[in-house]
């Protein structure tokens, strides 16, 4: 657009603008229909162009020439719609738009883009969930302004792409026979639970290792000689909720793996470890007979290494009496495709499914014979839509008055049982599903009140939203600089990492132990003092010495080594005399035979212990941490759910202490290592991270995008303290958006990198003041001292909670909330609070509510 | 989310290779990405350290001319080939954990170890990315014990598409060669690749129809699902349909494929199906991995006894198993030559178009911090690189340099690969490619 035309278009516009702002209404959802010129030209010179225009120019941006939405200026709409949406612009100071103005304004924007990009790769950030805070709050749980009228909410039709962690559980329960649940031992690995990632973080299906009982080498020699297979689906996202129906797709790549692994699956199901084997005789419960046998030479690993027992512990199914004899008949075939059917989908197969994979199980044995052709044919169950993609598509059913179609039978049944669950429906929500008894929001709310209350039914969807909403099981993927890392006074390389993995699933273990409880869960979590220990932890939890401490323990380590010496040096002489007397007295001539037996079997004592000392001597040193106050814990004995045996004695251990951590250093689970080490980098804290995720996670508020002009780089100043080198943050080009999140995540600069406590930094005692500004809740603004001042107050805050519950939405409705979902969203949060803040509360709210039960099809 | 264009260049992870969208295969004929640029690119990892001495010619301390120098024993079998040769000491990995095998981390300049998933793509998927197109612009092969070969057909530790994205080898020859000569091939593979294929055809149309009445959102995202069957099957159609130039490059099957004495007999023949693919045009680039980037790994059929990770704690130099290692390795690096050097193309040969690269996953030796991480190029890429020389740089820059310094070369303007500005204040002296290795 020429400037002279928009500059005629704004001199028409503000008193058309204006008149028409007093007749509007509001209808979240519906489609804005309105051009440039009649919405957005008169929005801009209202509210945006007196600081945008070429002259002023704030922020270097001049809007004088925006015109409609193109793909050239995109990246500028994108801009707006944020500052818009998110309340950041006009400035406060500044007169503000109506908020139906606002909202119709963004709107606007979101439709243009849509439209503009799509032949582009689509324009979808509304969507995403780190854009779920774009919903004003007050909007949410506040009073409506007049004007907008709200619809009852539903959520479009979709099929939604099973997670990496959700396929690997599936799979797992081909091959593997899991441990019952052992209301003794809560926390142990358990049917039902999610697969957990191994020693090195890597998710993984395991073949066989509950069957092995020897191998040899080490633990690099067990990891690669045990079967095993890496997690095909992908997951791009690394903070955040991250499985949105709409993330995710299966490529061929990962299509073709599947079919590769399938054919390993079905064959462990037909044969078991046999299937792995280079020697039938690797199975015996007699390791010594395989030994007669077995290749000569270095076999650390090989596949021939492993011994496993005879015992029969994966699931014997119809695949493998189907490969029991080499004869078979179509039955057996047929109930071979079902029942794999239903293990893979979670739901029977019709007529024609079952029907279309006999045919091409039949056509492969014809082909290649039966051996390969089961498997083969079997396998192509394993990318079926339905074994990837769950479906809610609503095919059959009738709209209600606003369009509406209410998931009903399978579609409803698996609908719930993925709000909770990784594996099938368990037999009592599948009899319903059959029986016709999942259709209403009766049935929904009896289901999922038996399912939260039973904890024998594993809910790991549950454990998945709080690794999802606090992010406190990145630590082990945070690479760390060995001399930053050493200087933290916890360990450093592989040490630190597994540490890290252990610390993810002893945090796993706490938020399980508060969900038990389940009152004020949020809360709780946020201000509990209980801890979930390991050994390692005594230092993770640990205060970091001041120089000055440290130096007194050098010296106290110097005196104690010091005396350890010489109490060794003392002991020497002790045993060196007797066995100078000793030796004597054995060369004497006249010694009786069993007298000369004895005193040799005692110089041979002697010879032992002095060796021992010799050794002592040279490596015992005292226990005295020269860097670290290490935390001491006492408690009872729990335990964590661990990987299964992955690294051979280097495996990850279920082991833990229920302890209570150091007193006035820690606040709930924002101040343990696991989220700490979480949010931090190689090199040091990482304040801003933490800053953005009580900014967006806590206090429901959102920041835009980082422009692309911004070279986000802090100075390289190893003799500066992380909180100095942010001084760039604070030139006034970052400081509008930096504001609402550095002075959230400095406060945890009482703890280093490593998460450990500390009262100084490079000397000094610490800086740990931060501020909450712009909260939306004044009671919650003004300075805080540290971190647990800060915590305390954001634990006490409804609105905080409320965010929490949105969060939750998120989760498991799978997409962002509108206004239309405000009533769903109160509804939720008043179950929360009127419980004493029980999630099983807040999450049977919500999957009772329209927008899990409902689904919308597009108009044809 | 996966895009289109993603999906379709990572098809390669089921079958050790990647797909690119072209029709035909240009066999050699593709226009180079960047003037004097390599057109393919080959990746030689062999496990358990490469160290300098086994390659330095004796003496050799500074940067310096090949010419007229006797290069050592174990790599002696590329002394008639010294011209291309450029032995480039003094890159680290210090940042990649190598010790045990940086995994991962060797090609995608990461920390890596046993269990530690990818944390983003690796080289030679993105210089699959960015190189002439071809049908599967990568392809990975893995050369382990007969044993984990036939227990473990793929394993995925070396390459990566992006993060938490391995990307298969392949290490059964004969699965390989169904893959890609199933379509001229006889007897038992042909069966084999004929069920396949109906099986394949007919999950695509199961697919496709359970597709029909999705909302126009999902039909997008499913249609990825059902493209990928697409591609599946149209790249069996398309290796089919250009059988006849196949024919002339697809090797011979025999008993070293299927009834192998030693495991080298089936590194030979992997070796031979990769070679085959390059030269065929299939393929413009091939990572091998020599142990499968784990620390284990056998060499039988040399003479070899010992296996896995012993030889690792052995010192290399003048190791009569590491120099058996080496030079067999060099021998694999010469027949590369040769039969790249056999290819006409363009005014010379393919091999004036081809960048070898080897070196090791593990750096310098098993146990190792990584401050050293020595290579070898081979090929000069129509004079892009120098070459015919020994080069010592002093241990400042990661590997991560070289790894720049081919994405330039190959056409990308990037300054980094796959480290931060703030990873490279502590691990990197400069920025860009490495100039001591360009023309």
């Amino acid at each position: 657009m020429s400037r002279l035309r928009f500059v005629l278009t704004v001199f028409i516009l503000p008193v058309f603008g204006t008149l028409a702002k007093a007749e509007e209404t509001y209808i979240p959802g519906q489609p804005i229909d309105e051009t440039f010129e009649s919405l957005a030209a008169g929005f801009l010179d209202r509210h945006c162009i007196e600081c945008h225009d070429d002259v002023t120019a704030e922020a270097d941006l001049s809007l004088l020439e925006l015109g409609p939405v193109d793909e050239t200026n995109a990246a500028i709409w994108k801009s707006v719609w944020a500052q818009v949406a998110l309340q950041e612009m006009p400035p406060k100071k500044k007169e503000q738009p109506e908020t139906i103005e606002r909202l119709r304004f963004a709107d606007w924007i979101v439709g243009e883009l849509q439209e503009a990009m799509k032949d582009k790769g689509g324009f979808t950030a509304h969507l995403d969930p780190n854009k779920g805070n774009f919903v004003d709050h007050n909007l949410l749980f506040g009073k409506l302004p007049e004007g907008v009228e709200l619809v009852p909410t539903s959520t479009p039709a979709r099929i939604w792409r099973v997670t990496p962690q959700e396929h690997i559980t599936r799979l797992n329960e081909l091959i593997n026979t899991e441990p019952a649940y052992d209301p003794e031992k809560p926390g142990l690995r358990t049917r039902g639970d999610v697969v957990p990632t191994n020693h090195g973080g890597e998710l993984k299906l395991y073949f066989g290792t509950d069957r092995i009982i020897r191998w040899e080498g080490g633990t690099v020699a067990y990891a690669t000689a045990v079967k095993s297979v890496p997690v095909v689906l992908s997951s791009a996202r690394k903070h955040g909720l991250e499985n949105y129906p709409d993330f995710y797709s299966v490529n061929s790549a990962e299509a073709t793996q599947i079919m590769g692994k399938a054919v390993d699956i079905l064959k462990y199901m037909a044969y078991g470890p046999l299937s792995l084997v280079g020697f039938p005789e690797q199975i015996t419960d007699d390791p010594k007979s395989y030994d007669k046998v077995k290749p000569k030479g270095d076999l650390r690993g090989l596949p021939t290494a492993i011994v496993y027992n005879t015992e029969v512990v994966r699931p014997l199914t119809p695949v493998a009496d189907l490969m029991k004899e080499e004869a078979y008949t179509e039955k057996q075939l047929r109930e071979a495709v079902d029942y794999l059917f239903e293990a893979l989908t979670f739901r029977p197969p019709t007529a024609k499914e079952s029907r279309d994979y006999l045919t091409i199980t039949q056509d492969s044995i014809e082909r290649v014979g039966k051996e390969d052709g089961v498997f083969m044919g079997l396998s192509a169950i394993f990318l079926d839509r339905d074994s990837l993609f769950r479906p809610e598509l609503v095919e059959s059913g009738k709209p209600d008055e606003h369009g509406r179609i209410m998931l009903q039978d399978w579609e409803l049944g698996l609908a719930l049982n993925h709000a909770l669950r990784y594996i099938r429906p368990d037999q009592e929500l599948r009899n319903a599903i059959v029986e016709g008894r999942m259709r209403t929001r009766e049935d929904v709310e009896r289901e999922v009140t038996r399912m939260l209350e039973d904890d024998s039914i594993r809910k790991p969807r549950v454990l998945r939203f709080f690794r999802d909403y606090f992010d406190y099981d990145l630590g082990g993927y945070i690479c760390k600089d060995n001399a930053a890392q050493a200087r933290t006074g916890a360990p450093n390389g592989n040490g630190h990492f597994r540490a890290m993995f252990d610390a993810a699933a002893s945090t796993d273990r706490l938020v399980e132990l508060i969900l038990e409880k389940d009152q004020n869960v949020l809360r709780e979590l946020l201000t509990t003092q209980q801890v979930v220990t390991t050994n390692s932890d005594k230092t993770y939890f640990g205060r970091k010495l001041t120089p000055e401490e440290s130096k007194v323990a050098q010296a106290e380590k110097r005196a104690a080594d010091k005396a350890l010496a010489e109490a060794l040096k003392v002991e020497l002489e002790d045993v060196n005399a007797k066995l100078e007397t000793l030796t004597a007295k054995l060369k004497e001539d006249d010694l009786d035979k069993d007298l000369k037996r004895g005193l040799t079997q005692e110089k041979k004592k002697l010879d032992d212990e002095k060796k021992r000392i010799t050794r002592d001597a040279k490596r015992k040193k005292s226990n005295i941490n020269t860097s670290v106050e290490m935390a001491e814990f006492s408690g009872p004995r729990i335990y964590a759910r661990v990987s299964r045996r992955s690294f051979g004695t280097g495996s990850m251990k279920p082991d833990r202490q229920l302890a209570t951590a150091p007193e006035g250093q820690r606040l709930g689970i924002l101040t343990h290592p696991s989220w700490l080490v979480s949010h931090s980098d190689a090199m040091d804290n990482h304040a801003i991270h933490r800053g953005i995720w009580i900014r967006k996670r806590l206090l429901g508020g959102g920041i835009p995008d980082v422009p692309i002009t911004v070279d986000a780089q802090l100075p390289d100043e190893p003799q500066n303290t992380l909180r100095e080198r942010m001084r760039v943050t604070r030139e006034k080009y970052c400081w509008s958006c930096h504001d609402k999140m550095d002075p959230l995540g400095l406060p945890f600069e009482m703890y280093n990198h490593a998460g450990l406590f500390r009262t100084t930094e490079l000397g000094e005692p610490i800086d740990t003041t931060g501020e909450i500004i712009e909260s939306g809740d004044p009671a919650l603004d003004g300075p805080v001292e540290n971190a647990i001042e800060m915590i305390q107050k954001l634990a006490e805050s409804e609105r905080v909670e409320q965010v929490f519950v949105r969060h939750a939405f998120r989760f498991w409705i799978g997409r962002n909330e509108t206004l239309n979902d405000a009533p769903v969203l109160q509804a939720a949060h008043r179950a929360y609070r009127d419980s004493g803040g029980s999630m099983k509360a807040l999450i049977t709210s919500l999957v009772t509510s329209d927008a899990f039960l409902y689904r919308t099809r597009e108009e044809e | 989310m996966i895009s289109r264009r993603k999906s379709l260049q990572t098809l390669a992870s089921g079958f050790g290779a990647a797909m690119g969208s072209s029709l035909l295969p240009d066999f050699g004929q593709a226009a180079s990405s960047a003037a004097g640029g390599p057109k393919r690119v080959i990746f030689f990892l062999q496990n358990q350290g490469f160290d300098p001495k086994t390659a330095i010619p004796s003496g050799m301390k500074n940067t310096g001319s090949l010419a007229g120098v006797k290069l050592p024993t174990p790599i002696s079998a590329l002394e008639p080939f010294k011209e291309k040769l450029h032995i480039i000491n003094g890159l680290h990995g210090i940042h990649t954990s190598p010790s045990h095998s940086a995994f991962f981390g060797a090609l995608g300049g990461y920390r890596g170890s046993d269990g530690v998933p990818p944390s983003a793509s690796t080289i030679d998927y993105e210089l699959s990315k960015v190189l002439p197109e071809t049908l599967l612009p990568h392809l990975c092969i893995g050369m382990d014990s007969m044993e984990n070969m036939k227990a473990k057909p793929t394993v995925a530790n070396l390459s990566a598409s992006g993060a938490g994205q391995p990307i298969f080898m392949h290490s059964n020859p004969n699965h390989l060669y169904q893959m890609l000569y199933g379509g001229i091939s006889q007897g038992e593979i042909r069966k084999q690749h004929e069920a396949k294929s109906g099986m394949f055809d007919r999950i695509e149309e199961l697919a496709a129809a359970k597709g029909g009445n999705l909302p126009s959102a999902d039909k997008q995202r499913y249609g990825q699902y059902v493209d990928g069957f697409s591609d599946i099957n149209g790249l069996r159609e398309k290796l089919g349909s250009v059988s006849d130039h196949l024919k002339d490059f697809a090797p011979e099957v025999d008993s070293r494929y299927t009834n192998p004495e030693f495991e080298t007999d089936w590194h030979d023949s992997l070796l031979d199906l990769g070679i085959s693919a390059l030269k065929s045009g299939i393929t413009s680039v091939l990572t091998i991995g020599s142990g499968r980037g784990e620390i284990f790994g056998a060499w039988k059929g040399l003479g070899v006894e010992q296996q896995g990770h012993n030889l690792g704690h052995m010192p290399q130099p003048d190791n009569p198993i590491w120099v058996k290692i080496r030079q067999y390795n060099s021998r694999m690096l010469a027949k590369l030559i040769e039969e790249l050097e056999s290819v006409p193309e363009g005014s010379g040969t393919m091999m004036d178009n081809t960048l070898i690269v080897y070196t090791s996953n593990n750096a310098d030796k098993q146990h190792t911090n990584g401050a050293n991480w020595p290579v070898m190029l081979l090929g000069n890429c129509n004079g892009a690189f120098k070459s015919g020389q020994f080069t010592q740089l002093d241990g400042k820059r990661p590997i991560n340099a070289l790894y720049t310094t081919i994405l330039k070369a190959s056409g990308v303007n990037c300054e980094r690969f796959n480290m931060s500005e703030q990873m490279a204040a502590k691990y990197d002296s400069g920025s860009g490619p490495l100039k001591e290795i360009l023309a």
